[in-house]
C-alpha cells in the first residue's frame, strides 16, 4: 500500500503516472483568444460600471464568467486541474477586483484575494514553503504595512486619483495583447523543453536517474531513499526538506546576499521614512 | 509535446502578471501602483514555481524565494519612499509628480468628477470675510484692497460718504 501510495498521492506528487501520461500535443488553437478578449472586454466594463451604471457591471461580470467557462473547456479532465483552476478563478476573480475597486481598501483586500488563491495554486505545485511563505509575507506583512500607509494617508472620502484611471482602454488593450503573445508562446507546440536532468546544481536535483525510469523501479528506489533518509540527489521536488538542503548549500551565497540585501533595505527604510530633521534641511 | 499542467501555470501567470501590468498603468494611488507590482511579481513566483515542478528539482522554489525576499525589500523600500512623497505633497496622486516627466508634453486638463458614498451637499452660503458694519476696518485688510475698490455694505458706504459731505 505504501509502495502505491506514495506515487499516487494524485494531489500533490504531480510527477505521478497520470499526469506524465496526460501530456499532449501542444494545443495553440486561435479559439484561445475569445475568453482573453472576453476578459478585458469584462474588466473594461467593470471598470467603467463600478462608477457609472449597475447594467454595465453585471455585464462586465456576465463577460468574466463567459471566459471562465470558456477557459474552462481547455482543461485536461482531471480532478487536479480543476482545483488548480478554481485557485485561478478565485484569484482572478480578486485581480479584478484589485484592478477596478475605487475604494483602496476594497483593492488591498482584492490583492489579499489574489494572492492568498495564488498561496494555494503553489501549494497544489507541491511547493509547500514556499507557498507559506508567500502567505505570511505578502498576505501577512505586506498588506499589513500597505493598509497602515492607506490609514496614514487618511483617505475618509474618495479622491480624484482613486476614481480616475489612466487611460483604461489603452491599459487593457495592451494587456490584452500581452496576454495573447504570452497564451501563444507558452501554448505552441515545442514551447519549452521537456523534462530533463540539470547536474549543475548538485544538491538541488530531484530527478531520478536513468535507470530508474519504470514505475515499479521509481516506486522500490523512493521507498528505499525515504527509509534511508540519505542525503544526495532527491526523489520528488516536494519536500521542505530537501529544499533547505539545497538553500543551504548550493545557493548558501545566495541565501547570505538575500539576508544582506534585506538588512540594507531595512537600514534604507528607515532612513527614507524618517522626519527630516531641521539640520538636514538646512 | 507538451506538460499540460506546466502550461495551464505559465498561462495563469501570464494572466495574474498582465493583471498587475494593467493595474500598473491605469492605477493612478501611488500605494495601489505598488500593490500592482507586486502582483506582477506574485506571477513570476508562479513561473517559477511550475519550472521548478516541471523539471522536477528544487531550483525555481529556490528563485521563487529569493524572490520573495526582494518582493518584501521593496515593499519596506517603496512604502518608505511613500511615505516621504506623501509628506512633501499631502496627496498619493501619482499625477501630482508630473514635473518630474518631460516638460514638452501638454498638461492633462483634469475634468471634475466626483464619486463619494460620505461627501454631503451643503447649500452655497455667501462668503463671509469681513463685518460689512466694522468700523474702522482694520490696517491690514486695507492694504490688501486693489485702487478703486470698496468694501462692506453700499449702502452704509452711502450714508458714510453723505455723513463726511454734510460735515
Amino acid at each position: 500500500m505504501w509502495n502505491t501510495g506514495l506515487w499516487k498521492m494524485s494531489l500533490f506528487a504531480q510527477t505521478n503516472a497520470e499526469s506524465l501520461a496526460s501530456r499532449v500535443e501542444g494545443t495553440w488553437a486561435w479559439t484561445m483568444v475569445i475568453p482573453i478578449i472576453l476578459g478585458a472586454a469584462g474588466y473594461l466594463l467593470v471598470q467603467e460600471g463600478i462608477v457609472r451604471h449597475k447594467f454595465m457591471l453585471g455585464l462586465g461580470l456576465v463577460s468574466l464568467a463567459a471566459s471562465a467557462v470558456f477557459t474552462a473547456l481547455f482543461l485536461p479532465p482531471t480532478l487536479d486541474a480543476y482545483i488548480v483552476f478554481l485557485f485561478c478563478i478565485v484569484a482572478t476573480g480578486g485581480g479584478v477586483g484589485f484592478l477596478t475597486a475605487r475604494e483602496p481598501v476594497y483593492a488591498a483586500l482584492g490583492f489579499a484575494t489574489a494572492v492568498l488563491s495564488t498561496c494555494g495554486i503553489l501549494f497544489m505545485q507541491s511547493a509547500m514553503f514556499v507557498a507559506a511563505a508567500t502567505m505570511i509575507v505578502y498576505a501577512g506583512a505586506t498588506i499589513i504595512i500597505f493598509l497602515f500607509v492607506l490609514m496614514f494617508a487618511q483617505q475618509t472620502d474618495l479622491r480624484v486619483y482613486d476614481i480616475k484611471l489612466t487611460n483604461p482602454c489603452l491599459a487593457g488593450a495592451i494587456g490584452t495583447v500581452m496576454m495573447i503573445t504570452i497564451t501563444y508562446c507558452v501554448t505552441h507546440d515545442g514551447s519549452f523543453p521537456l523534462r530533463k536532468v540539470d547536474s549543475s546544481r548538485l544538491m538541488s536535483e530531484a530527478l531520478l536517474p536513468e535507470e530508474l525510469q519504470s514505475e515499479e523501479a521509481k516506486i522500490e528506489f523512493s521507498r528505499q531513499k525515504l527509509q534511508s533518509a540519505e542525503t544526495g540527489p532527491g526523489i520528488v521536488p516536494q519536500t521542505t526538506a530537501g529544499l533547505g538542503r539545497s538553500l543551504y548549500t548550493d545557493y548558501l551565497i545566495a541565501v547570505e546576499l538575500a539576508g544582506t540585501v534585506l538588512l540594507v533595505a531595512t537600514i534604507g527604510a528607515i532612513a527614507l521614512a524618517t522626519k527630516p530633521t531641521a539640520e538636514a534641511g538646512s | 509535446m507538451n506538460d499540460v499542467m506546466t502550461q495551464n501555470m505559465l498561462v495563469f501567470a501570464g494572466l495574474l502578471f498582465s493583471a498587475g501590468f494593467v493595474g500598473f498603468l491605469t492605477r493612478r494611488s501611488l500605494i495601489l501602483m505598488f500593490l500592482s507590482l507586486e502582483m506582477m511579481l506574485a506571477g513570476v513566483s508562479i513561473n517559477l514555481i511550475a519550472f521548478a515542478r516541471h523539471y522536477g528539482n528544487f531550483q525555481g522554489q529556490v528563485l521563487a524565494i529569493m524572490v520573495l525576499t526582494i518582493a518584501a525589500c521593496e515593499a519596506a523600500i517603496a512604502l518608505a519612499l511613500v511615505v516621504s512623497l506623501y509628506r512633501k505633497k499631502a496627496t498619493l496622486d501619482i499625477k501630482a509628480w508630473d514635473e518630474l516627466s518631460e516638460t514638452l508634453v501638454p498638461k492633462e486638463v483634469e475634468a471634475p468628477i466626483s464619486m463619494s458614498t460620505t461627501e454631503q451637499v451643503f447649500p452655497s452660503l455667501t462668503p463671509s470675510g469681513l463685518d460689512p458694519l466694522q468700523d474702522p476696518v482694520p490696517s491690514e485688510f486695507m492694504a490688501n484692497l486693489k485702487v478703486g475698490e470698496t468694501i462692506g455694505n453700499p449702502v452704509v458706504n452711502e450714508k458714510k460718504a453723505e455723513v463726511s459731505n454734510n460735515a
